[in-house]
């Protein structure tokens, strides 16, 4: 019988996201696993209340198998990313607001070379908006 | 799924390692890694039938496992694989009566013709 739980994002660690694709094919104790991926048994169960999938035999031991676990572990992973948002063409981010927002009465100048400042207003607050671009009326941001 | 009894002997040969021939962590862990890919290749068939699998453990390694090791390193993974089956067979002597020893002398040699995929 399959069991799934809350399934809240867990703390994953690095050593752990290195080590799970290692998992075998096969049906692993709870104390097997957490040996294989260095980490206490407690933290393992921890995972098992928090969604990680296993299963339980008739006599009620809980079996994890190994590719699943591993399919867990990406996912957490992939779930701690937050999605992004990147500019686009005329818009900016808002100190103010602490939002993105479209660029009202912009206004470019030159820095140096192909940075340019763009200037504007932000249409919610009316506070002033500044961004820098590359080469001017492009929508890039200098990336790093 | 894999035989979790394969599986139990291999934990159980990597513990006789630690505690009898001192390896360190470091040793231990390559071998690990390298008696994954017995385990792979054995799938659900116990080990001590493995002389009568269809194929053999280095076109099993060359098929699927091991891209992009180096022979050194390919030459170590069989070396490996080798000391467990000895041990196993010395351990467990009854139920792996069937492998040869001759056979798992054999295990190392990588056959002639063989590329080594680097």
């Amino acid at each position: 019988m399959s069991e799934n739980q809350n399934s809240s994002n867990c703390r994953i660690s690095r050593n752990v996201l290195i080590k799970a694709p290692g998992l075998l094919p096969m049906l692993y104790t709870p104390r097997e696993i957490a040996e294989d991926l260095g980490v206490p048994e407690t933290t393992l169960r921890d995972w098992l209340n928090h969604g990680a999938p296993h299963s339980r035999d008739e006599s009620n031991h809980i079996w994890i198998d190994g590719k699943q676990f591993a399919a867990w572990v990406d996912n957490q992973r992939n779930a701690k990313k937050k999605p992004t948002h990147p500019l686009q063409a005329g818009e900016g981010f808002c100190m103010r607001c602490n939002a993105i927002v479209k660029i009202q009465n912009s206004e470019i100048r030159p820095v140096k070379g192909h940075l340019s400042h763009l200037k504007g207003k932000c249409p919610i607050c009316g506070g002033i908006v500044n961004r820098g671009i590359w080469n001017a009326g492009s929508s890039e941001l200098p990336q790093g | 799924m894999l035989d979790r009894q394969n599986y139990l002997k291999v934990k159980l040969f990597l513990k006789y390692s630690r505690l009898v021939h001192g390896r360190s962590s470091l040793q231990i862990s390559n071998d690990y890694e390298h008696l994954k890919s017995l385990l792979l290749w054995a799938g659900s068939q116990p080990l001590s039938s493995a002389h009568a699998f269809n194929t053999s453990l280095t076109d099993f390694l060359f098929q699927n496992v091991e891209k992009g090791l180096d022979q050194a390193e390919l030459q170590s993974l069989l070396n490996t694989n080798q000391r467990f089956l000895l041990w196993v067979k010395a351990m467990f002597p009854v139920e792996f009566q069937n492998i040869r020893l001759s056979w798992i002398i054999k295990i190392s040699a990588i056959s002639e013709g063989k590329e080594v995929i680097i």
